[in-house]
């Protein structure tokens, strides 16, 4: 048993396909080609790639970009032990070492020169330089790193350079189309596809307003948990006001006129 | 011991002044007659007394004695009346005391008398109106109403009088606007509306056709929802669900999307019935979308199964063809829902069947049917004149051709600008709405200012206009940077140290990506000799960034022309603005003159995309000083731009001789004041604003619109250009 082997997904994860993206990513994978994975938040993401890593019987280890992450967050740093100072592999080193696909999710949240250090994993060379500790890492023949990113909301400031833009194959995630999308809620969240499909038609109205005050119109996360909520007995236009609209917008006119909109989806 | 009896009426003094002014005497002897014997009427007297000594005129006092009233309220009349005269003059009080006499309104005497110091002419225009005022805008409004006319008119006495006789289109939208529930909930009707069907409506207030009353209903022509203010006859309280429900119906119109139909030859009943059958379909179809919608609109189908006239037969046919839970016997409505419920509703011609059927119905009923008087119901359904193409018709009437120019104008402009009000501009300058194009300068927004008087901030008062820049001697500007090689290298100094450098190295850190293998050892020794080693054994790298955006805001205004100051700015802004461009400090050059509040006129030099080069320094050179200075406007834009710039720390510098003066302004203090919110505005938002006053003129004022440490004073123009780029850098170091 190996490091990595914690990070291996022991159960299939529910995954809704919508359209070639499986496909995609074997043949990526089957080719060790880097992956990116675009779309707006909670629209399934990270889910898909559980889903793959569990398909494709590879460990998933995870790395949530912030600002603050240094490349040290990433390969590894030496830390002080009692006696001597002791290299501790990073979360990218473990994966490279240990044949896993490394997830960065949110890429462009870390800061450029973070974002770098991925570089020679994803072109020809497949290796990692761990310069602190003077060792040249040849990733495993397994390894594969993927990246999500949300195009909506990073600005100019956070954007992705080209030189790493241009390292990935691209799969585009975007809300699901309406019917599968309640499908996808119904069997989250438990609720009857009668009620999911009510929820779908409130998030349709939220991603109406995308644009005109909303960032980001309720994500299919959102609608689970607003799903999760009527299970538990709340009913539909007050399980919609907790989990859709209050955290969607701080702006009181905004949240009156989609509560109006989400009625008006009630019979 | 006295004898028992009635008290002796009060005033004998009064009594005895007017003793040989018969004319007043029998009034007077009547109001004390009617105050005998109340608290309070001997200080009646006096107050009386007093008007009298205040040569108030017979007209005055003959009025104010007809006055009924208990004695303390009638002493506080006679004295505010007395402040009157003494202010404004006998006929102004006989005007007072007649709106008093009609309107029994307290709040009318401090406004008055407000008006009788500040602007002695208009008591009595404010008098006569004060009822059109307070119905429209009550108690609270009147003193807010006439800060308004005050600061409004400015100087201009005419235009004062003009307002206070509410001639001014200002004073008629004052008092339209305040009853105006539409201006109000727009921005959530909007937000509705684009939730329920993914693109935002055209929503526009309905424009009053003048010598006609305000209009009652909704109006839906080609994509434009017209709004009234407010409907009338409906609370307060119901009137945001109410237009709630107007929008939605509209856009149920809309959204169903039928061609408008020739008139032809129908008759106004059965464009009435045509109208309402299709209202009813356009609702079904939108109930099948949208169920929640029943609920809105169910509330106002209110109608019952009685009366027989065309209105109230309409209206219960409407609620039958609605609401399939109503019962009505009535042979015509009971038809109509029978016909209405077998019909295929997606077909746009089954309302033309059924509403022609239905008319003949009613026609064979005899039924009297007029078209003048008949508003639709229930309230949110809208007048439906955008069902009908009503071609060349000749006796088409004005008031709807009028409409019809009108709306199919506003959709012009608003697909002109469609793409504008969209973009995130919009969202983030909160306060600036986009205006529309006119010849003057083209509107670039328009912003609030501070009322000092009534201590409020009044909407959209001024209009920031762009004013394209002339192109002057750029020569002479380079040849006065040329003939200052000290100051060049001065400036030079401090640019090379405020440059960034290399990225400094920071030791004893505890936390970092690297060891301080100094710390370390330190720490191990530390350890050893059995003492507690200091964790912090990183180091870590600090790159030093410059993130700070500035707009520069250059005062231009007539001013500017003593002492060739204009001059002197100039040539401390090139170098400022080359200092800051070889330091990519990203920057702005705005220049602002204005005339009245309509004309605040902007005049950019360089935008922060641009680059400063020789166009730019052209039009650093061809700004010529005129006009005022209406400051809290122009700060309020840099601010707007600023906003729309992603820095760590934004900045406002502004080059003005610190004194605020507008030609449509009376006191200098409001926009000293005005320009004191506008400062906090932008400090609330995260926007620093400082302010460099060349001559020292004006420093009390300063310290009052930009606070103590937020400006700098030069006692000497020649100071200006090395101290210019001297404190940007301090601030930018802040």
């Amino acid at each position: 048993m190996t490091a990595v082997d914690s990070f291996r997904i022991e159960t299939e994860p529910y995954y809704r396909p919508v359209g070639d993206e499986v496909a995609v990513f074997e043949a990526a994978y089957q080719h060790r080609l880097p992956v990116m994975l675009k779309g707006p938040t909670g629209c399934g993401k990270t889910r898909f790639l559980e889903y793959m890593a569990w398909r494709l019987r590879r460990p998933l280890v995870t790395v949530a970009a912030h600002e603050d992450m240094t490349a040290a967050d990433m390969i590894g740093r030496f830390l002080l032990v009692p006696g001597e100072m002791a290299w501790h592999d990073g979360p990218l080193t473990l994966a490279v070492r240990g044949g896993a696909i490394c997830y960065v999710d949110e890429i462009v949240e870390a800061r450029q020169d973070t974002i770098v250090i991925i570089h020679p994993l994803t072109d020809a060379r497949r290796m990692l330089p761990l310069e602190k500790k003077n060792e040249l890492v040849a990733a495993h023949p397994d390894f594969q790193l993927t990246i999500s990113y949300n195009p909506g909301y990073q600005s100019a400031v956070k954007d992705l350079k080209e030189s790493t833009r241009q390292r990935f194959v691209a799969i585009d995630f975007g809300y699901p189309a309406p019917p599968v999308e309640a499908e996808i809620v119904a069997c989250e969240s438990g609720i009857d596809p009668g009620r999911a499909a009510t929820l779908v038609e409130f998030a349709q109205r939220s991603r109406n307003l995308r644009g005109q005050g909303l960032e980001e119109g309720a994500s299919t996360r959102m609608l689970i948990h607003a799903g999760r909520l009527m299970l538990a007995g709340l009913s539909p236009a007050a399980a919609a006001q907790a989990a859709i609209v209050l955290p969607l917008t701080d702006d009181a006119e905004l949240r009156e006129a989609l509560a109006a909109a989400i009625a008006a989806c009630l019979g | 011991m006295r004898p028992a009896g009635p008290p002796p009426p009060p005033g004998t003094e009064l009594l005895a002044a007017l003793a040989d002014r018969p004319a007043l005497l029998e009034p007077a002897r009547q109001a004390s007659d009617a105050l005998a014997g109340q608290p309070g009427a001997e200080r009646w007297a006096a107050a009386v007394l007093a008007l009298l000594h205040a040569n108030a005129g017979a007209a005055c006092l003959t009025a104010l004695l007809r006055l009924r009233d208990e004695a303390a309220a009638l002493e506080a009349v006679a004295e505010h009346v007395t402040d009157i005269v003494r202010q404004a003059g006998a006929a102004a009080a006989v005007a007072a005391i007649e709106a008093w006499a009609r309107l029994r309104e307290p709040a009318l005497w401090p406004q008055l008398r407000r008006l009788a110091h500040e602007a002695p002419d208009c008591v009595a225009l404010l008098a006569a109106n004060a009822g059109a005022v307070l119905r429209s805008r009550g108690p609270d409004g009147l003193g807010d109403f006439v800060s308004l006319g005050l600061k409004a008119a400015g100087r201009d006495k005419s235009k004062r009088a003009r307002f206070f006789a509410l001639d001014d289109p200002l004073a008629r939208q004052a008092l339209a606007q305040s009853g105006s529930d539409f201006a109000m909930l727009e921005r959530r009707l909007k937000l509705f509306a684009t939730a329920l069907w993914g693109r935002p409506p055209l929503l526009r207030p309905r424009p009053a056709v003048p010598g006609q009353p305000p209009p009652r209903r909704a109006g839906v022509t080609d994509g434009v929802i017209l709004l009234p203010d407010s409907f009338p006859g409906v609370p307060r309280a119901a009137q945001p669900t109410l237009f709630h429900a107007a929008v939605a119906h509209a856009l149920a119109h809309l959204m169903a999307g039928a061609p408008r139909q020739l008139v032809g030859t129908l008759k106004p009943l059965q464009l009435a019935l045509i109208g309402l059958v299709e209202d009813a379909r356009v609702e079904a179809l939108a109930m099948r979308r949208f169920p929640g919608l029943r609920r809105l609109w169910a509330r106002h189908h209110v109608a019952q199964p009685e009366g027989s006239t065309a209105p109230a037969l309409l209206a219960r046919l409407a609620r039958a063809l609605f609401d399939p839970g109503y019962d009505d016997a009535h042979g015509f409505v009971a038809k109509g829902a029978a016909l209405f419920a077998a019909a295929d509703l997606e077909n746009p011609a089954e309302s033309r069947r059924i509403g022609g059927l239905l008319g003949n119905d009613l026609g064979q009923m005899r039924i009297q049917f007029n078209a003048r008087i008949f508003v639709i119901e229930p309230p949110y359904r809208d007048d439906n004149l955008g069902l009908w193409d009503f071609g060349a018709q000749p006796d088409a009437s004005p008031a709807v051709l009028d409409l019809m120019i009108e709306t199919a104008r506003l959709r012009q402009e608003e697909t002109k600008d469609a793409p504008k009000s969209d973009s995130a501009a919009e969202e983030t300058t909160v306060r600036a709405r986009p205006v529309a194009a006119s010849q003057e300068g083209v509107p670039l927004a328009r912003y609030p200012e501070w009322d000092r008087a009534q201590g409020v901030e009044r909407p959209d008062w001024t209009c920031v206009r762009a004013v394209p820049a002339a192109s002057g001697d750029v020569r002479r500007l380079e040849a006065a940077l040329e003939a200052a090689p000290e100051l060049r290298r001065r400036i030079d100094r401090l640019v090379r140290a405020a440059r960034p450098g290399r990225p400094q190295r920071l030791r004893h850190q505890p936390e970092g990506m690297d060891l301080d293998i100094d710390a370390v050892l330190d720490a191990e020794i530390a350890r050893a000799a059995g003492e507690t080693p200091d964790e912090r054994v990183y180091r870590g790298t600090a790159l030093r960034t410059r993130d700070l955006a500035t707009v520069v805001l250059l005062d231009v205004s007539e001013s500017t022309r003593r002492d060739g100051a204009l001059e002197t700015e100039r040539l401390a802004v090139a170098l400022l603005a080359d200092a800051m461009i070889r330091l990519d400090d990203p920057f702005a050059l705005l220049a602002f003159a204005s005339d009245g509040r309509e004309q605040v006129r902007l005049t950019r030099i360089k935008d922060f995309a641009e680059p400063f080069a020789r166009t730019q320094r052209a039009r650093l050179a061809g700004m010529a000083p005129g006009l005022s200075t209406r400051l809290g406007a122009a700060l309020r834009h840099a601010g707007a731009e600023l906003a729309a710039v992603r820095s760590f720390r934004r900045l406002v510098l502004v080059l003005t001789d610190g004194e605020p003066s507008d030609i449509d302004v009376a006191d200098p203090l409001d926009l000293v004041e005005d320009s004191r919110r506008a400062v906090l505005g932008l400090r609330s938002r995260g926007i620093d604003t400082f302010a460099v006053l060349p001559g020292c003129r004006g420093t009390d004022a300063a310290a009052r619109m930009f606070g103590r440490a937020g400006y700098a004073a030069l006692r000497r123009l020649d100071d200006l250009p090395a101290r210019l780029s001297e404190l940007y850098f301090r601030l930018s170091h802040r």
